[in-house]
């Protein structure tokens, strides 16, 4: 009787697993999807998720829900994508966020709680450059004044942003690096804080998202020196890249695209990789996109692959260099 | 002037406008709600609900998601009155004097009086915020790293110097809760701290398992291991009023709670929570009777109470005039405006008059839906003293597990919270007092961060602190006051921490 019992439950198990093709020949997606946002609601990928979710239920015709796993800087929410069942019905929204943290990981000696590889890139939906900001009394007009003269004073120009190995924290060390320059970090928690701080004057720089910082430099209260793109911000077209400036290494980008488990069937990928395509050009999606000033930045297959190798390549070194951090 | 009322005109007309008065009464409502829940506080909330607000235009949505926010402050007293559940974290200390009227059977006035309170103080405050928003925006900006490790040094040093019974008792709870404060990710370094491999401590302990833990749990837990079971007490309806004098008693606290919430709201970080604790400090400083503190104080009530609505208008100031935040629930309704394509930023206020004017406007507005909303209930709610403990506790943990579950859909709170449950059953067996270590838990974050980016920001050196006008001003009045505390080993008087312990030697 046990006998019989065990057996059972071994079989009720095995196929819960996924070890039995129980429904290997259903059509996807039949049932709801879930994104997951690695990060609270009111974030970048929050933001970028939600729209596409709703254009991309209209694709599928099949229900699409964002949820929202926060915890320990998208590590959390990404574990939970990285080891979820790969069947297609589990996707994940990440930002560029996905390729340092393996890394911080790395260099602390720690178990990582997902790696790079654990995910298949589906698309890449939106690519905004940092931007290079001061207060608008400040001393530097040009990005070359400040630079020459942080090459002048090392370890004196101070910059906020939003956590150590964050974005915003990597943005300015690729510049560091590029421009062999050396600043003084100030750690905040959360891009909004940083924003604060270099308008109250207790730090001197900031790299930011164009979005948070675009209504204070119309309103005069900060200046935009640079950006971190291959070409210029579109609100700001007379702001040079710092790639004109003779910093190509300086190149940056806050991101956000999607995934799912690597080892999803090739067939449902193909199928996601459409329907995400289709989801993009979408005209809900493009207005919600629009009303954040944030452009869409639509990369797929090869292309795709290649900017997140690149990206992935500049962030590891940038967080090797940065090397851990030691507090006086 | 003149043009202020005719803006405010403007306002009403938006505020008043069916649909704009249909979202802020379900933003009070649904605020209400969150916080009387135990756990789900207005941030839950505000996160839960922003999804939702995505198909509403922005005034809509703003006006919605504020009245969730001040919605909160009035629906906290709730269950820390009754049950001694603080519903969200800025009704810790609502818990101490609040459930102690209950028990004496003022659970009615003392609903009432919070009801009232948060009336006053949110209606006060929004005419501080129409009139001082773009100055004392810019002090706000003034508050870099060192002033606000300034600030939060004094704060605990107040607490320290007025929590009532021993004093080294007050100072290690609030140490243990700082230390339970730097569980998690290290911000400066990204160092895992105290977290042996669980990810999800990496974001460190919360406030909001720790308060429920030590206070609705360890409740329950003291009331069930006594021998004979408290008396259930039946309010009568004549009671359910505050009287002449209670009301005498809470009108300057409330005032002062006003003053202090709105300031303290200001400057950045989780105001609503710390301008309760240092309304309550204050209070009891002034009082005359500081001895009935913990045995059911009016003040005790009134003040805290108004402090934190208070501060929800002042956490206003920098999101409305700069379109910076100045904690976690303005970031996430900065984040609602730029969904809407509203650029949140120093000229808000002359691009979008209408959302500016008709938010100030709801907000007056909101204030008395919640206040007609509150006071009726309290007949309503103080029927919750009459369910028998036997049914009444088992419905309070089951709310407890899931409110704080649904927080974060974290298992890993609920343990923190059933752990803190059982510590806090031990510390009151041993008659500690546990509101510090809620206050440690909040504050050890932020004081952390402060003074490490204080230290980053001049290279290591702390002369950084002697250099600031603002920081060294506040760090001064702090030393003043431990000279003050040291005095009675001096002049070896009895002050009334002394006096409150020779008579409750009298009561055992």
């Amino acid at each position: 009787m046990i006998a019989v019992r065990l057996l059972l439950l071994a079989v009720v198990a095995a196929g819960a697993a996924g070890v039995l093709p129980a429904h290997a020949d259903e059509a996807y997606p039949s049932r709801p999807i879930t994104l997951i946002a690695p990060f609270p609601p009111g974030g970048i990928a929050d933001l970028t998720g939600r729209p596409l979710a709703s254009a991309l239920e209209k694709v599928l015709k099949n229900p699409v829900a964002l949820v929202n796993r926060q915890g320990a800087a998208g590590a959390v929410g990404m574990n939970s994508v990285a080891v979820a069942k790969p069947d297609g019905y589990t996707l994940l929204v990440a930002l560029s966020s996905i390729s340092i943290i393996p890394e911080a990981d790395k260099l602390f000696g720690r178990q990582p709680a997902y790696t790079v590889d654990q995910f298949a890139p589906i698309a890449l939906l939106t690519a905004d450059p940092t931007v290079l900001v001061v207060r608008s009394e400040s001393p530097w007009k040009t990005a070359r004044e400040f630079v020459e003269d942080a090459k002048k004073r090392p370890g004196q120009i101070s910059f906020s942003s939003s956590g150590v190995y964050g974005t915003l924290h990597m943005a300015m060390e690729l510049l560091s690096q590029a421009a062999g320059i050396k600043l003084r970090h100030v750690p905040y928690s959360g891009g909004g804080p940083a924003v604060t701080a270099l308008l109250g004057g207790h730090v001197d720089a900031l790299a930011s998202g164009p979005a948070a910082v675009i209504p204070q430099i119309k309103a005069g209260k900060l200046r935009a020196l640079a950006g971190w793109g291959s070409e210029r911000i579109a609100a700001l077209p007379d702001v040079p890249t710092f790639k004109e400036l003779g910093h190509p290494d300086a190149e940056f980008y806050i991101w956000s695209g999607v995934f799912a488990p690597r080892a999803t069937p090739a067939p449902v990928l193909a199928k996601l990789r459409d329907a995400v395509r289709a989801a993009a050009a979408h005209p809900d999606f493009k207005e919600a996109m629009a009303r954040q000033e944030t452009p869409i930045v639509f990369k797929q297959g090869e292309e795709f692959q290649k900017f997140f190798d690149a990206d992935a390549r500049r962030l590891a070194e940038g967080v090797r260099r940065v090397g851990k951090v030691e507090t006086k | 002037m003149v043009e202020t009322i005719q803006n405010l005109a403007l306002g009403f007309s938006v505020a008043l406008s069916p649909p704009v008065l249909l979202y802020a009464f379900v933003g009070c409502v649904v605020g209400t709600l969150v916080g009387v829940l135990p756990g789900v506080g207005p941030l839950a909330g505000i996160s839960l609900l922003l999804p939702a607000t995505f198909g509403l235009n922005a005034t809509n949505a703003i006006v919605m998601l504020a009245g969730i926010y001040y919605g909160a402050m009035y629906g906290g007293s709730t269950t820390s009155i009754l049950m001694r559940i603080p519903g969200e974290a800025a009704s810790v200390m609502t818990c101490i004097d609040g459930y102690a009227m209950a028990r004496k059977g003022r659970a009615g006035a003392a609903l009432a009086i919070a009801a009232v309170g948060s009336y006053v103080a949110g209606t006060v405050s929004v005419v501080a915020l129409m009139f001082l928003a773009p100055p004392l925006a810019a002090f706000a900006l003034r508050f870099g790293p060192p002033e606000y490790f300034a600030l939060l040094l004094l704060g605990l040093l107040v607490l320290a110097y007025m929590s009532g019974g021993s004093m080294p008792k007050a100072l290690s709870m609030a140490a243990f809760g700082l230390l339970l404060g730097m569980v998690g990710i290290d911000q400066m370094t990204g160092y895992f701290r105290y977290a042996y491999g669980v990810v999800e401590l990496g974001d460190g302990i919360g406030v909001v398992p720790v308060a429920v833990g030590l206070f609705g749990i360890a409740e329950i837990l003291t009331s069930a291991g006594q021998v004979t079971p408290p008396p259930v007490i039946k309010p009568k309806l004549r009671e359910l009023l505050p009287s002449r004098q209670e009301w005498r008693d809470s009108a300057m606290p409330t005032a002062r709670g006003t003053v202090l919430g709105f300031l303290i709201g200001i400057i950045p970080g989780s105001a609503h929570i710390i301008s309760s604790f240092v309304s309550y400090a204050v209070e009891r400083k002034l009082s005359k009777k500081p001895e009935e503190f913990g045995h059911g104080a009016v003040a005790g009530v009134a003040g805290p109470e108004s402090a934190n609505n208070s501060a929800t208008s002042g956490a206003f100031v920098p999101m409305l005039a700069l379109g910076v935040p100045s904690g976690p629930i303005p970031a996430v309704m900065l984040a609602a405006m730029m969904v809407h394509g509203v650029s949140p930023g120093p000229m808000l206020i002359n691009e979008q008059p209408q959302l500016f004017w008709g938010f100030i406007a709801s907000m007056y507005v909101g204030n008395i839906v919640l206040l007609i909303l509150n006071l009726p209930m309290v007949g309503l709610f103080v029927n919750v003293l009459r369910v028998p403990y036997p049914l009444l506790y088992p419905v309070i943990l089951a709310f407890s597990v899931l409110g704080v579950y649904a927080v974060n859909s974290s298992v890993v709170d609920v343990w923190i919270m059933l752990v803190m449950g059982g510590v806090g059953y031990l510390l009151r067996k041993l008659q500690f007092e546990t509101a510090p270590v809620v206050l440690g838990v909040v504050l050890a974050p932020m004081l952390e961060m402060a003074l490490r980016q204080s230290l980053a920001m001049s290279d290591g050196s702390y002369a950084i602190f002697l250099s600031r006008p603002i920081a060294t001003t506040l760090l001064a009045v702090g030393a003043l006051l431990m000279l003050l505390a040291l005095r009675p080993l001096v002049t070896k008087t009895f002050d009334w921490r002394a006096r409150l312990a020779l008579a409750e030697k009298g009561d055992l």
